[in-house]
């Protein structure tokens, strides 16, 4: 049977230690072993089995739970003060045979693959590697679980790919603790699975367009995410370029998603007719401290998969250590380790540097070719660290990206720099990726001691942020897994308008009031997200 | 007096502290074990499990080497070799009998994948 292990904590804190945080008790899980139950769907549903005993014994205790993965997230959302629940090693895959697709499906069935919540993204990459098969996007790296990727809505900058949660199309959620609260949901306009996987999975089936995009970014509230089906395809090489390019043209680009103005930059990326190839992924990475006249610009193009990638290209993967415009905080710390660690000195040498060409041991430019989870490679822990990550429409980029610079450089200045990255438009309820293409601002560093450095507090700060946006008439989202001021009054409201009361009564129409309190945290609490519909309609979980 | 024991605490320190650490890594596995803890090493998020002995030769050679029993997936992810001054020293003194061994490693984590039969 699968196990569990229950440790008496005090705190908790996340991976980049943005807390401390109260914690009752921490819950790890651990599969059967595969000698003593050798078949995948009997371990699945042992597991499934465990997790209801779990949520029962929480209730049991008029406790909250809530379950985590690599604890990537700056924000407090994976917190829960009763129990929380490791769940990394709760990884069986496995692709779904052709007796398993719907009648109706759109999608083939060698590309749709199952996976527990706790598989983190570099081992679905490998597993789908072995098979010729891919991701279709990912973030800047891949230590995330697939669940936690699709709770706060992690994103890369697939710009006609979307975040991880786009490829997502089934979902198989514990929602209470009784054999019936086992359910699989996917859209019924868009239907994947035909009734033999949910079957053995011991799930009801659930099709509902509404229902499923409530809760593909749960927020970790829509119950326990025991696994997802997500779509794949066949792999794919990305070629990645890195240069220098005028502000004006880098802001213009990210204005109008037009990417003409790099077929002079990007030589090898044009056509027959001289039209600039349109790239997979773009992103501008800004030293907002410095007066360079050049923004450092990240171009990825798809390519054909050919199995000779490394003896043409060379291996991918030490470029990608060796070369610093990977993730944001990377980049910075890469920066910082040549200056000392005093905060206003580091803030003041950044004023005085540009950001470098991306150059090899030969000091050529050097462009890299590889696979998804080559280009997004690994990201150790790089520090105490803060994020805080702003979507708004592309074509407002340029000037919220102004009014974002401008604030951290007169209310700071704060010891981060700032990246964009543009996304595809999701169709999950409470995405923040939520226009038709969205920018994501970002800025990442190092977190300081606002009384000791002198700096506003990264609240304030945040606070800050959301108030020039919204002085500039600029209507943006958050990312959910990144630091904010999210005690702002009306902030979900600001953010999602109407979507917000819809997602709160589907989530009261799926769980019962016991769940929905379970289920919650004070993240939602604090966001008012956690507050329950009257009456429940249950007309809005149906299936269709 | 005072100079012998000062050169003492210079040739303590000297031999606990470390020469130098090397770290190898596999690019193409399925990832480091899992865990939840609260270090702020770069390996965080990761089971880090240390070997620390002396191995004896005529113990410990090519063909008899140190077991690692406790990787479930039966595979290695990252290791770290370490040496001290204080172990080239022990090396050296015991004409290469006695060896000083710390190793950190991190096993693969323990894949779960396959295929299933819906008939």
């Amino acid at each position: 049977m699968a196990t569990t292990t229950t440790e008496p904590r005090v705190w908790w804190d996340t991976l980049h230690k943005n807390g401390r945080f109260d914690l009752k008790f921490f819950l790890r899980t651990k599969l059967e072993k595969e000698s003593n139950m050798p078949s995948l769907l009997d371990r699945y549903n042992d597991a499934a089995d465990e997790m209801r005993r779990l949520i029962k014994e929480a209730d049991d205790n008029d406790e909250g739970f809530r379950s985590i993965g690599s604890k990537w997230s700056m924000s407090s959302i994976a917190h829960h003060p009763d129990r929380m629940h490791f769940t990394s090693n709760m990884n069986i895959g496995f692709g779904i045979p052709g007796n398993g697709v719907h009648a109706n499906s759109t999608y083939k069935s060698e590309n749709l693959f199952f996976f527990q919540c706790g598989n983190e993204i570099k081992e679905i990459s490998h597993f789908l590697e072995s098979k010729g098969k891919s991701l279709k996007a990912s973030g800047a790296s891949n230590g995330q679980t697939i669940a936690g990727c699709i709770s706060t809505g992690v994103h890369g900058s697939g710009l006609d790919i979307g975040s991880v949660q786009d490829y997502v199309v089934g979902l198989n959620l514990i929602i209470g603790p009784n054999p019936e609260d086992v359910v699989y949901l996917e859209r019924h306009t868009k239907p994947a699975l035909n009734e033999k996987l949910p079957q053995r999975i011991k799930a009801r089936i659930i099709r509902n367009d509404d229902l499923f995009n409530a809760a593909l970014v749960g927020l970790g509230s829509f119950g326990f995410i025991h696994g997802v089906l997500i779509e794949a395809e066949d792999r794919f090489l990305l070629k990645r370029y890195v240069r220098k390019i005028k502000k004006q043209k880098a802001i213009q680009i990210s204005n109008t998603m037009d990417f003409q103005p790099l077929a002079n930059e990007i030589t090898e990326e044009v056509d027959a007719q001289g039209n600039a190839n349109r790239p997979y992924h773009y992103k501008v990475f800004i030293n907002q401290y410095s007066n360079d006249d050049d923004y450092v610009i990240e171009s990825i193009y798809k390519k054909p998969f050919d199995p000779n990638y490394k003896q043409i290209h060379g291996d991918p993967i030490p470029f990608m250590k060796q070369f610093i415009y990977r993730d944001l905080i990377y980049l910075l710390i890469k920066i910082s380790e040549k200056f000392q660690k005093a905060i206003p000195l580091f803030i003041q040498a950044l004023s005085g540097t540009i950001l470098p060409k991306e150059k090899d041991e030969n000091g050529q430019e050097k462009n890299i070719v590889g696979q998804l989870s080559e280009i997004f490679w690994d990201a150790g822990y790089q520090g105490k660290a803060f994020a805080c990550s702003f979507g708004v429409d592309h074509k407002n980029s340029g000037k919220a990206l102004e009014v974002l610079t401008k604030l951290t450089k007169d209310d700071g200045p704060i010891p981060g720099i700032f990246a964009m990255r543009f996304v595809k438009q999701s169709d999950a309820t409470l995405a923040f990726t939520k226009f038709p293409v969205t920018c994501m601002i970002e800025i990442d560093g190092i977190q300081w001691n606002h009384k000791e450095d002198g700096i506003i507090s990264l609240h304030e700060y945040g606070k800050r942020m959301i108030e020039v946006l919204k002085a500039n008439n600029l209507p943006f989202t958050i990312h959910w897994g990144k630091n904010a001021a999210w005690d702002f009054p009306g902030l979900a409201q600001d953010m999602f308008g109407g979507d917000v009361q819809k997602w709160m009564d589907i989530r009261s129409a799926l769980l019962s009031p016991r769940m929905a309190k379970l289920f919650s945290n004070p993240f939602l609490d604090t966001l008012g997200l956690s507050q329950l519909s009257s009456p429940v309609d249950p007309g809005l979980i149906v299936s269709l | 007096m005072k100079t012998k024991s000062l050169f003492a605490i210079v040739m303590v320190l000297l031999m606990l502290s470390s020469c130098y650490s090397v770290r190898v890594k596999v690019t193409n596995g399925p990832g480091g074990e899992p865990a939840e803890t609260e270090t702020e090493e770069v390996t965080a998020g990761e089971l880090i499990r240390t070997l620390d002995t002396v191995a004896k030769v005529g113990i410990a050679t090519k063909e008899n080497p140190i077991n690692l029993p406790d990787c479930e997936s039966g595979g290695l992810h990252a290791v770290e070799y370490r040496t001290t001054f204080g172990g080239i020293l022990k090396y050296l003194i015991t004409f290469g009998r006695k060896r000083t061994v710390k190793v950190k490693y991190v096993c693969n984590k323990k894949t779960n994948t396959g295929v299933i039969d819906l008939d």
